[in-house]
This record gives C-alpha cells, structure tokens and sequence, in this order.
C-alpha cells in the first residue's frame, strides 16, 4: 500500500501542510486566498510539533497495518480498506464515542474542536484523486508518497 | 543532451520568446517558477508578520492572534501599508531626481527639448515668467518644496494639478497628503512593531500615499521629463529582440529615470564618438529599451531615431535581450533590474554599470549620476563600455532573434500627442464614446508577472477580450511591453477587436491598444481621464472607464492602484495583493471603498471572467450616465 | 474447514472477517439469537431515536454476502457437544463444526430486589430485544428509574432525558460513574445531567419494590427508606458471561469460559472470545480477542496479549471526559493536577511510571497515554510535563513508514 512517508530531518515547521489539509477539507467553497484561518472548524488531520532540542516531529496518520483506531471501533465507521490499504472513516455511522481517539498510540486523532461529535482522521484526500495535499504543499519535499509498504 | 538550461520555464503570451527562453542555456526567471511553485500559503494570505523577535507569528484556528494580540486584520493591513510606503517612495525618489535634473538643467541653460511641457506646467502651477529658464527652475522647485514639506503642511500642487471634483471629495475624505517623502517616512513608521494597529486607519494612509504617489511620481514626472527631454510624438517603431542589431555597440538601459541618459544620449550620436565606436569595428552606439526606461525612450524616440534602437522587451525579457550576446553594457538607475542579470552578465562579460545606487547590483559597477560631473561620467561610461565590447564581442556566441516582435506598432502615444491627433480635442474620442462606437476605455497597465498564469499571459488574454467588447484599451507599464511584442498594438491588430471598435480603428489607421509608454504614464492616463471628465462634466468614477493592474508585480504596482482607487476607479488585480487573510480589509478594498472614494477592487485570475466583469461595470456607467 | 461461531457482535463479526480474510474457502457459519447485528455501545442512541436497527449496524449492509457467511439468526444454540463437534440448536436440528468460537458476551445481572426479576416494567439494557421492549413502553412511561450510574446507566439516562422524560438514577457508590471519574469529574456531570431536569440518588441502594395489578413494580423502595415512583425501571448494575450453552458440555466454564493466550478453551478447537471470557469486558478488546481466535482456528499461531481494560471515554452534554486506570491512590504515589476553565486533569504516577489519567475537557491526540500506561514506560524525568506529552517525546519510525515509540535507546513495536 502506499503511505506518506516523513522524513522529520528535511521538516522545518512552515506548516503549509497544515494548511493545506484545511483547505483541502474545508465544507464551504474557495481557494487558499480565502481560507477562514480563525475559523475553528478548519482543522487539519496533520500537525508538526517542536520538540525540546527545536526539531520539528510532524505527526501523520500512518494507516497502520494494524489500527488501534479500527480495532477499537463500534459503529464501524473507521475501516480497513482492503484494496488500497487505508484506514478510512465514515463520518454518518460515527457515534462519537471517541475510542479511537484513546487507541491510536501515536495520539493522531482529536474530535473535533466545534462540535465534538466526529473525529479528525486522515482520509488520503481520497476527494483530490488520493493525492494527499499535505504532500504538494510541502516545500522541503519532507513528506512523500511511497508505493509498495508494508 | 542539448544545451538548454532546462524544459520546465513558465509559459508566456509570447510564444516566441516563450520558444527562445526554453532553449537557452543559462537559467532564467522563467526557469525558477517551477521551482517555487510551492507558495507558503500564511504569506499568500498575508497573515505572517515578521515584525518582532517573538515571531515570525501566524495566525491560525488554534492561535488566531500573534503573541502582540495582533489580529488578522491588523498584520494584513500593517503589511499592506508597509508595501504601499515602500511603493510610494520608489516614485518619489524619481519624481525627486527628475525635478532635481530639471532645475540643475535649468541653471547651466541646458537644452530644453519639451517648451509646450513647460509652459503647461507653468501655467498649471501659476508660474508667471518670461524666461524659460526661469521658468523651468520655479516649476522645479515647486515640485521639490512639496516634496519636502513635513507631514503636517499639506502639498500645494496637488489641487493644481488634480482634477477639482476629487481634490472636493479628497478633502472630505481627509485623505489630501502632506510632503511625499514624510508620508512615505510616516507610512513606515505607523506600521513598525506595536505601533498602529487600526486597520482602517492604515487603509486611509494608503490612499494618501496613493494620491501622492499618483500626481507627483506619475503625473508630474511624465511632464517633467517631457521638458527636458521632449514631448512625445506618435510613430511607427519595431519592437521586440530584432531591434537589437550587432553592428552597433548595444547598451540596455533598466530603469524609470529617463533624466539621467539626457547627457549620454546626445553624446553617443556625436561624430567623434561614433569614430570611437568604428575604430573597434562598430558602425556606432545603440541604446536598447528595456523596462520602464525603455518605454520612455521609445515614447520620445522621434527625438532619439539615430541612438535608440527600439524597446526590446520588459522587465522578464531582460535576461532573454542579454542571452541574445548582442549586449554589451547594462546601465540601470532604477527597476525591475532583476539580480538575475548578475550572473548572466558574467558568463556573458557584459559589462554593468550603476548609476543609482537604489539599482546597485551585486557585481555592477557604481557611478553615481551626479549632475555637475555628467560630462566626464559619460565620457567614462563610453570607455567602459568600448572596453567590453572589444572584450566580449567575438568571444561570446550571438544567439539572435531577428524574427521576434514586429515593425510596426505605435508609439509616442501622450495626452498630448494622442489629443492633437483627434484633431486638437477629445471630442471625438467622446462622441465614439456617446454613440457606443467604442464601448469604454480600460486602462491595462503596471506591470508584468509570471505568475497569474504565466509571462502577460493573462495581461494579454484580458486584453483581447477587452477589445473583442469593443473596449479600446490603453496600457501604461511592462505590461506595454508584453502586448507590443504580442503584435497587438499594430494596426493589424484592429482584427482581434470587436466589429465595432473594428471599424474604428481601420478608419482612423490606429491599434485598438494604445502604448502610453512607462507604468509613470498612468499619470498621462490620468490627464486624459481627467480632460474628458471636465467636457463631460463629470466626476471620474462616472466615466465608463476601468483599470486593471492585471499581472501587478512590485509594491510600486500597489502604490498605483492605491492611487486608481483614490480616483474612484474600478481597479481590477489578478491576483491579490496579500490582503484576504483579513475580512476588514477585503471589506474595506471591495466594497466600502465605493462609498469613499467611489473605486474599488476586483480580484479575478481568469482574463475572460475579469473581462466580463470590467465590461459589465462599464455598461452600468454607461447606464448612469444614460449614452 | 468449515467454522462455527456462536453470537455475532465484536468478537463473533471479527473472527468472522479475520478468517474469511485467511481463508478464502473455509465454510463460516455464525449463529446468534439477535435480529439484526448491532452495536451495543449504541443502544442509547436506539432508545433516544436517533437511530433505528439499520443505524446501529457497525458492519456494511452485505457483509455477510460480501463475506460469504451464512447467518442463522434468531437462532439460540442449547447445547454443545464437545466430542462430537456439534451444536445444538432451539428447533433441535444439529449443526457440525471443525472449529467452534463461543463469541455469546454477557448478559445483564438483575439483583434480587423485590420483584426486579419478575415484574414486567423492568429490564437490563443489553441487547437491541432489551432496547426495542424498553423503547415500546417508554413511549407511555414517563418516570424512569435507572438503578446503576455506570456507563450503561448514564447512556441510558441521556437517551430519556433527550426525550422529555423524568429520570432518577440510583447508585450506591457516594458519586457517579465511580469506576471511571473522580469525585471532581463526576460533579461536573452530574452537574449538566441535573441541569437536563435528571434526579441523583446517591450513595444509596434499592431494597425493594412495589408493584401494581398488572404486575409492573410502580414504586422502588431505596435503603433510606426514600419510595421512588416509577413507570419503568432500567437495572444498569452489570453484566456476567453468557456462559448457558455450555452446560454439561464438559468446556471449562464457571463464571466465564476459561482460554488460555491463545483464546482456546480446554477443548482443542473450541475458543471463546469477547465478553463472555470475562477478560477485559470493552468492545476494542472483544475485537481484538475475535481476531486472535479466528488466527488460531486458521492454525496460524497468534497469543492475545492486549489486556488492558481500564480505558474509558464519554461524551455528555458536550463534555469529553477520558479516563485510564483505576484511579486509586497508594501510598507514594505522585498525584498530578491541571486545572483551568477548560480542563481537568489528573494523573497517578507509580514509581515512576503512569498508572492513571483522567482528562477531563479536552482529550485532543490523548492517544498516546494508553500506550504509556500498557507498557509501563519509565517516565522519569517527563513526569512534570506529563499533560503536555505527546508523541513527539518518544518519535521513532519504522522502515515502512509506520510510527514506533522510542524509548531511551530501546525501540518499542
């Protein structure tokens, strides 16, 4: 399957793919230009964190192998696509239990900020033609896609 | 393997030159687009200030102020002003040193090739004097005191020179700026670290800055520089690279100061420096225009047929013009002098001169123009530029391209001389107007970009669906040198227009695009506004008259439109100016500036669309004003 | 090969899935006693109408043909014959196995106070039956006694106090949700649920009834001697494993059936998983423990090891509570508190390492905690910061692109 791989050496905090994540999943129409940057239902799926030596350690969803979020799911609304290896969420069967917020290890995922009833989850821009935007925005090339992963 | 630099350049409306950049084998702007394709998308909106140490600050959902408690609206518009400021005193600085070469012209009783200009002047500012001398002298220093004056003492030539309903309306507004250079000097200042942060309040200050901007940097230079170096009349001239002809010794000249070449044009036509030239194997010297400059030469070039070429291109057509090996000397005084020249002109042993220090490049040689010592700086400049091209010329390869751009486009299009063509009066113009012959005038001017679609793409895309609205546009700026060298400001190119404006122009012989010359000549456009305002008695935003600074490039480009504003223009962008991270002050630019000062701004990438937009605005003046 | 699985809800629809995706030939049968295959942590959601039976399903509408498993659904199983490698079904017919998983959960215990057990107006909420027959009759009950403010209790609770009606919950334990929250968590929803118009009885315990002619209890006497009128009552007070098939079978269950790491009971090719092994009673681990089984009926070698259960999340009135760990305080224990307008937080460090967490407001990427806790990781030195942890303190990335916790030196998988 293919995942984003990172490599957090190249990453120095610009964010753009913070933003583009929102724009990418923004509900209302438009362009970069407009994105309501103070609205807090823009929310990316990706953050970057500093960490203590000034380093930055982006925070993707991986789709793992094998997904705590999926695993502990019980409405079915995340999945295990098993074609394209993603681990895609299903926003209507959601019932905003939030396990998969306490499962992921790697603490990827948050409900979401305005109404609290869904969650963030990376969804590969499945939308854009599964070309994650996150990538294109990258201007360090930090983050890229890589076919054929375990 | 070829020797090109790389396939990935950026498209442009010329397809030629587009072709010829592709294949060169050095690196261009053109070639970089690519490579910074990837826009930070807090700056594209304007929302990143850098203005203390705690940041760089941007502002997002989680943290929508910077650590200061500045909102969106406040840094977008602290960075707006802080580029209109910087834009408005690039004008003044030339505005400063063309009033500065008048007078010192003026005292030594140098030659004045412009005495309409003057008196004109003279007569606007309320000069009374027999002596032309004298009279150039006073008109200079007229200029100078305003721009001189503290903040608090208001400019006295604006109401001059401005048209009377808007002065009215400006000082309502309380937008009547004080001296040029202390407007610019408080602009920087109000937008520095925890200074201003009322958004509104820096908006206002663009306006002001604008208004100065608009009749001393561009007005007013254009008139000066017609004193000194003569008014402009209408001709036929080549355009494009086949103007630059290897058996003369070529100079590009980059810039906005025409003032600064008045020794050096004459002195390259003189016989003994001609000998100079022949005695190394050139039949003489030849100015080549490029940028600004360029349009101004090519405006007056009745003046200058024997030392001046022709415009070869604009501001990203530099480094095309210096690949062609047939340059052998860059002067520069002034933008767009891209620093990109810097290692073309080393592989290519061009040699580069300064004569601004504002335009120094990297490895140019500075000669600081300095008035009094104008004769042996020629001079000097001369040898110089002898000495590169013994150096260069048969070391370095030729790569011309004598195809490129045409023989025929008009030029020399003024206030003046366009007026004095329609027989004396813009009655004319207006009655076409009336009768809806010709729908509206739209002015495409400033610059030229690379992005917005590519290089003029979307200048000249908006531009052909403007004259196919039978909409006679007037370009003022690069983009001037885009649409030339596109073939569209030949007679031929009645063709692309509208049955109506078809008409029109076949009868009178004239391009349905008509070339004002440098982006200064927004002030011509301005004059000419204005004239056909007072027949109609009218204020300006009731003319059927649109703007549109499409592919805006420099912060000088935001000082114009800043100024289109203030005149109560439509002001069409193709892109925005960093400004759409702030609701307030889109707000302020889109909508509320209609009820200020009765302009306002459009932001639109798509040429068909904007065209669509600017024809539909005309219409409703039409409408209002019931033709 | 064919395979049998007794009950169809996290356990029984992962091994399913699990050996369906192992072996594309294998016969599956699953056979359950619900109608219709649904997620039991949203019952809530039936009661309050929010969703009807197709929108408590948590697998796609053709799961079973897309899966090719054959569903014998309100079927009950009778009896297991373990030697013989047969169940027995209600209708007496006999269905043969080479694996058999017992996927049956649990059930709800109702105590014996007064005529809880018999009367008609009385109910566990268990299973969609249990949320349809308590739907019906709320629709002409207005009083609602819930006995138990667990989870269970307090789910409940929301679904009828969204519909208008008048609830009082009764619980022994002197706060609400006293497995999960601390005394300041549980004010801060028993705060919102009194403000929805909802009743608390509290540190006190029913002891008995009285009923009406028609035999539906209409008054719950509490050991305060307080009478509480009520049309119906919801008994939320815990569940035991459904370990009834398996009597006289000879498979090793007494309170619940007994397996070892790799789900199977002490007869070969006879597993449990889920509920009814009464390991970790929580949906993500019923669909882990499905998942092993199915492996090992597949005869691929796998151990269940993820037994953590002490992990909770709710979501009431728009405030997010996650709580792991018991929450109990030892001696030398270093207790950690972060308070604000938007937050409460606590945690219990036991030498050195995270024992529990509660957080209560924001639960924002809080992932990572469960991860510490589980693997008891040393977080010496980090303890201060231990609200601001993330992922970021223990970054390390696997060859394929996959996350792993760094750990000093150590990698962890």
């Amino acid at each position: 399957m293919k995942r984003i791989v990172i490599d957090a050496k190249k990453c120095d905090g610009c964010k753009n793919c913070t933003v583009a994540c929102m724009q990418a999943h923004r509900a209302d129409e438009g362009t970069v230009y407009d994105l309501d940057l103070t609205d807090v239902a823009n929310e990316s799926r990706n953050r970057i964190l500093v960490d203590s030596d000034g380093t930055y350690k982006p925070i993707f969803c991986r789709h793992c192998e094998q997904p705590e979020c999926a695993m502990s799911c019980m409405s079915g609304a995340l999945q295990k696509d098993p074609l394209s290896g993603l681990v895609l969420y299903q926003e209507e069967k959601c019932g905003s239990c939030f396990m998969c917020v306490m499962n992921c290890p790697y603490g990827v995922l948050k409900p979401d900020t305005k109404t609290r009833s869904k969650v963030i989850k990376c969804d590969f821009c499945q939308d854009a033609g599964g070309e994650p935007s996150c990538v294109k925005a990258c201007p360090r090339e930090a983050i890229y896609v890589e076919e054929g992963l375990g | 393997m070829n020797q090109c630099y790389g396939c990935n350049t950026c498209k442009s409306a010329d397809k030629p030159l587009e072709g010829f950049i592709r294949e060169l084998p050095m690196e261009t702007s053109h070639h970089r687009v690519e490579g910074q394709s990837t826009k930070c998308n807090f700056g594209l909106q304007g929302v990143c200030c850098r203005l203390c140490s705690n940041g760089p600050c941007r502002i997002t959902p989680s943290a929508p102020r910077g650590i200061c408690g500045a909102s969106a609206d406040t840094i977008v518009t602290r960075n707006f002003l802080r580029a209109v400021s910087s834009g408005s005193g690039c004008y003044i600085h030339v505005v400063e040193n063309t009033a500065l070469n008048l007078k010192n012209t003026a005292k030594i009783k140098g030659e004045l090739k412009g005495l309409k200009a003057l008196e004109n002047l003279a007569q606007m500012f309320g000069i009374e004097e027999m002596d032309v001398y004298c009279k150039a002298e006073k008109v200079a220093d007229a200029v100078l005191a305003d721009l001189y004056k503290p903040e608090y003492e208001k400019m006295e030539l604006v109401e001059k020179v401005a048209y009377a309903p808007r002065v009215k309306r400006w000082k309502e507004l309380g937008v009547m700026p004080g001296g040029a250079k202390s407007e610019v000097f408080k602009g920087v200042v109000k937008c520095s670290t925890n200074l201003n942060s009322d958004p509104a309040d820096m908006l206002v200050d663009c306006l002001r800055l604008g208004i100065s901007t608009g009749i001393y940097g561009l007005t007013l230079t254009n008139l000066l520089n017609d004193v000194l170096l003569g008014e402009p009349q209408l001709r036929t001239a080549p355009v494009g690279l086949r103007v630059i002809d290897p058996d003369y010794i070529n100079i590009m000249i980059t810039g906005h100061q025409h003032t600064i070449f008045v020794d050096l044009q004459e002195r390259l036509i003189k016989p003994e420096v001609i000998e100079k030239a022949k005695a190394v194997g050139a039949k003489g010297f030849r100015l080549v225009g490029c940028t600004c400059v360029g349009q101004d030469l090519q405006l007056r070039g009745s003046h200058y047929t024997e030392v001046f070429d022709g415009h070869a291109g604009n501001n990203y057509t530099s480094e095309a013009i210096l690949a062609t090996g047939a340059i052998d000397a860059v002067l520069s005084e002034f933008n767009c002098t891209l620093p990109g020249i810097e290692p073309i002109c080393d592989e290519l042993r061009i040699k580069q001169i300064c004569l601004d220090d504002v335009a120094k490049k990297a490895n140019a040689e500075l000669m600081q123009f300095e008035f009094n010592k104008r004769e042996e700086q020629s001079e000097e400049i001369i040898e110089k530029i002898i000495a590169a091209y013994q150096e260069r010329r048969g070391q370095v390869p030729l790569n011309l391209f004598p195809e490129h751009g045409n023989n025929n486009t008009l030029t020399g299009v003024s206030e003046g001389s366009l007026k004095e063509f329609l027989g004396g009066s813009w009655k004319p113009l207006i009655d076409l107007i009336v009768a809806g012959e010709i729908k509206g005038i739209a002015g495409v001017v400033g610059c030229s970009s690379l992005t917005a679609g590519g290089h003029d793409v979307l200048t000249v895309e908006l531009t052909k669906e403007l004259i196919a609205k039978d909409i006679i546009v007037l370009t003022a700026g690069c983009s001037s040198g885009g649409i030339e060298n596109c073939g569209l400001m030949t007679p031929e190119a009645a063709k692309f227009a509208g049955p109506k404006l078809r008409a029109v122009c076949e009868k009178l012989g004239i391009p349905p695009v008509l070339n004002f010359g440098p982006c200064l000549a927004i002030g011509r456009l301005e004059i000419v506004a204005t004239e056909i305002a007072a027949e109609l008695g009218v204020d300006l935003p009731q003319l059927p008259l649109v703007l549109s600074a499409a592919q805006w490039l420099e912060e000088q480009a935001l000082a114009d439109g800043c100024f289109g504003l203030a005149l109560g223009l439509p002001l069409h962008l193709g892109l925005p100016p960093f400004v759409t991270g702030s609701k307030t002050a889109v707000k302020i630019l889109t909508e509320d500036m209609k009820q200020l000062t009765g302009g306002h701004v459009i932001i639109n990438a798509n040429g068909k669309e904007s065209a669509d937009i600017l024809e539909k605005i005309i219409m409703e003046k039409r409408f209002a004003l019931q033709i | 090969m064919k395979h049998v699985i007794i009950g169809a809800s996290a356990a029984g629809i992962t091994a399913a899935k699990t050996i369906r995706e192992i072996d594309a030939k294998a016969e599956i049968v699953m056979i359950s006693t619900d109608a219709w295959v649904h997620s039991r942590c949203m019952l809530h959601k039936y009661l309050s109408y929010e969703r009807d039976e197709m929108g408590l399903s948590f697998i796609s509408e053709d799961f079973f043909d897309q899966y090719n498993i054959q569903w014998k659904k309100e079927t009950k199983v009778t009896r297991i014959d373990a030697v013989g490698q047969k169940v027995e079904l209600g209708d007496e017919s006999n269905v043969a196995y080479d694996r058999l998983l017992i996927a049956t959960g649990a059930a709800s215990v109702i105590p014996p106070v007064g005529e809880f057990r018999t009367a008609g107006n009385v109910f566990g909420l268990r299973n969609l039956s249990d949320a349809q027959q308590i739907r019906s009759m709320a629709e002409k009950a207005q009083r609602i006694l819930i006995v138990g403010s667990g989870l269970v209790g307090m789910d409940a609770a929301y679904a009828f106090l969204e519909n208008g009606k008048e609830v009082t919950v009764a619980e022994m334990a002197d706060r609400i949700l006293p497995l999960q929250l601390d005394e300041k968590a549980g004010k801060a929803y028993q705060r919102l649920f009194e403000q929805a118009g909802c009743r608390f009885m509290l540190g006190k315990k029913a002891t008995g009834t009285v009923s009406d002619a028609s035999g539906n209890i209409s008054k719950v006497i509490l050991d305060d001697n307080t009478e509480i009128e009520c049309d119906l009552v919801i008994v939320a007070a815990g569940v035991r494993p459904e370990v009834s098939c398996t009597e006289g079978s000879g498979i090793k269950a007494d309170r619940f059936i007994e397996v070892d790491e790799t789900m199977q009971t002490n007869y070969p090719y006879v597993y449990a998983a889920g509920d009814v092994t009464g390991i970790s009673g929580i949906w993500p681990n019923a669909m882990k423990q499905g998942q092993v089984a199915a492996q090992n009926m597949c005869d691929i070698p796998t151990v269940y090891d993820d037994r953590y259960a002490m992990k909770n999340t709710m979501n009431f009135y728009g405030l997010l509570t996650l709580s792991l760990g018991r929450g109990v305080i030892e001696e030398n224990d270093k207790v950690l508190i972060s308070e604000d307008s938007k937050n409460y937080r606590r945690a219990i460090l036991r030498n050195g390492k995270l024992d529990s967490i509660l957080l209560q407001g924001t639960i924002d990427y809080s992932g990572i905690y469960q991860y510490l806790i589980k693997n008891e990781i040393d977080l010496e030195g980090k303890q201060e910061g231990i609200f601001n942890l993330s992922f970021k303190d223990f970054y390390g990335v696997k060859e394929n692109g996959e996350y792993q916790f760094q750990i000093e030196n150590a990698a962890f998988a």
